[in-house]
């Protein structure tokens, strides 16, 4: 505590009496820095140069080609065309469970124990997404996997899970479902809590039947939570890979080889500059869409 | 409103089934890491085996020529040393950027970091490889935890609470001529307990879970930490089923302890980290 003040003094001294302040944040600065700026200065930087003299200490620049390289390859192509419906698919299916999940759960039918059905659905969240990505890599085996266990033992046909290109997008959407939406469904429910009851009954007065309620009074006081979630939602699907990673691997054959997982393994290959020049696209994509939709919600009225 | 009893069993009886399909997946991975292989090929679906074998879990002892003590230390040394680093560093950037705000730099930082926590993370890690080669910490502890120690929620639940001191509360101590560091220390410090709390239960569980990061900085498998082990086991060719899902375990059961004991800090945590970033 006297170094501290010690200091503190001397910076106040310098700096006038907010001087300390640079000292509080001087460690958080330095680690946004080093581990965050500075990587992804170097990762545009590297988007520029040719993959061959990258690492070297005078890279080759070569202006756009990398990323007009990577507009040109199918591969790529293919990989965002299938992240984005991968994604699209993720987030409408995610939020409209989560949504009614969460609206069933704050319901007055379940008026006791609801915080249990609350806590079961938020576990996986907090689990290690590898712990819980092997689990149904191997729940969904077509030997002794749990799932075709059970659709077998209610009598409905197999699943043939992540082993066919048909059915592997539905495989690790449900495995993604599994492990993140929980946490939509509780920002949900803390959004329910906040409900204006005066309206719900306002409008039960009026006789507006179920779907009108929901449209007219209850949708716009969510809008809080559908912002954050929808937000939340994009930036987490258009990211996905640790699911690819465990699971698929990109496959069966280019089924589920998204960007992440592509720019990945262009890297992995020491295609640095293809890869950063993906991870460019990426990173803009997001923040575009990330700033497109905090203004959007911000100014359309919803009413 | 009232409900009937059959409306009000039906849908427990749905919510139940809705929990199932969360919990299940943790049963399915405990009972097949206590499982003969005999019994997983004829009964995939029994949770509670006949007989109860630990041949998977003595598997484990040595994995890749490395004891699992290592992984286990490295997990809980790595957790430990990350989630102390991020708290110190987010809960005194988050002061400094709340008190000051308009301090030259400041705005930039501020920008800076929602730069850096928009960034693809899985992508953000190629260039760090880069970035950890350069300063000569790859292969170590130390690059991994100070990696893991860049903490977006934490700093936002950090920048929330600060906002919502009463202002008068640090007037009162400025009028009394207090220094800013006998103001935090004296004043904000005591009130922050709470907050700190949540802020460490949510690192020690995202820490635990992180896995890209220790692997890319990893140079061999000295400094693979539970999780990493678990994906390296997973893609081995010789399948040994029972060992992934008894090494899941030991992965998974040390949150799901923490988890459980203090579901309403790390919930009510998670979700105001988020609401405010």
């Amino acid at each position: 505590m006297s170094t501290l003040t010690a200091v503190g003094n001397h910076l106040t001294l310098r700096f006038g009496k907010n001087g300390i302040f640079y000292l509080f944040a001087a460690p958080f600065a330095i680690l946004t820095i080093v581990m965050g700026l500075w990587p992804i200065a170097l990762s545009i930087q590297t988007s520029f140069t040719d993959s061959y003299t990258a690492l070297s200490p005078q890279p080759t620049y070569v202006g756009f080609s990398n990323y007009i390289k990577i507009f040109n390859d199918p591969v790529f192509l293919k990989s965002a065309y299938l992240t984005v419906r991968y994604t699209l698919l993720a987030v409408v299916a995610n939020l409209t469970i989560a949504l009614f999940y969460a609206m069933f759960l704050s319901s007055t039918i379940l008026s006791r124990g609801a915080w249990i059905f609350k806590l079961c659905c938020f576990l996986p969240v907090v689990t290690p997404d590898v712990a819980g990505y092997i689990v149904w890599k191997w729940m969904y085996s077509n030997d002794f996997g749990a799932v075709n266990a059970i659709l077998g033992a209610i009598g409905l046909p197999e699943f043939a899970g992540v082993s066919s290109p048909s059915s592997v997008t539905a495989a690790i959407l449900i495995a993604e479902m599994w492990y993140h939406i929980g946490f939509y469904v509780v920002i949900f429910l803390a959004n329910f809590a906040m409900l204006d009851k005066s309206l719900d009954d306002a409008a039960q007065m009026d006789n507006a039947g179920f779907w009108r309620k929901f449209t007219r009074v209850t949708l716009p006081q969510l809008r809080p939570a559908i912002t954050i979630n929808s937000i939340y939602a994009l930036i987490q699907f258009l990211k996905t890979f640790t699911v690819i990673v465990v699971v698929t691997k990109g496959g069966p054959g280019t089924s589920t080889n998204f960007v992440s997982y592509y720019a990945y393994r262009q890297f992995d290959q020491a295609q640095y500059g293809e890869a950063t020049a993906m991870a460019t696209v990426l990173f803009a994509t997001i923040m575009l869409l990330a700033f497109g939709l905090y203004w959007f919600n911000q100014r359309k009225d919803w009413r | 409103m009232k409900h009937s009893l059959p409306i009000k069993l039906l849908a427990y009886a749905a919510a139940t089934l809705v929990s199932v399909f969360f919990v299940f997946p943790y049963l399915w991975m405990v009972s097949a890491s206590f499982k003969s292989t005999e019994a997983i090929l004829t009964r995939p679906l029994q949770l509670i085996p006949d007989v109860i074998s630990f041949k998977a879990y003595e598997s484990l002892a040595i994995m890749s020529g490395i004891p699992l003590s290592t992984y286990v230390w490295n997990s809980l040394w790595i957790t430990f040393a990350s989630t102390i680093f991020t708290l110190v560093t987010t809960a005194f950037g988050a002061y400094a950027l709340y008190r000051a705000p308009k301090l030259p730099g400041f705005n930039i930082l501020r920008v800076g970091f929602l730069l850096v926590i928009m960034y693809p993370y899985m992508l953000l890690i190629l260039p760090v490889y880069l970035v950890m080669f350069k300063l000569g910490l790859l292969g170590t502890m130390t690059g991994i935890i100070l990696f893991l120690s860049v903490g977006p929620i934490q700093f936002f639940l950090f920048e929330q609470f600060f906002r919502s001191i009463p202002h008068e509360v640090i007037e009162a101590a400025q009028m009394d001529n207090a220094s800013e560091a006998k103001i935090l220390l004296r004043v904000v410090a005591p009130m922050s307990r709470p907050v700190v709390m949540t802020v460490t239960l949510i690192t020690i569980l995202l820490n635990w879970a992180q896995w890209f990061p220790v692997l890319v900085i990893s140079r061999s498998t000295d400094t693979y930490t539970l999780p990493v082990a678990l994906l390296s086991l997973n893609s081995e060719l010789g399948v040994n089923f029972q060992g992934i899902m008894a090494l899941a375990t030991l992965t998974t059961a040390p949150v799901v302890v923490i988890y459980l004991l203090t579901q309403k800090y790390v919930i009510e945590g998670m979700i105001s980290g988020a609401v405010k970033g």
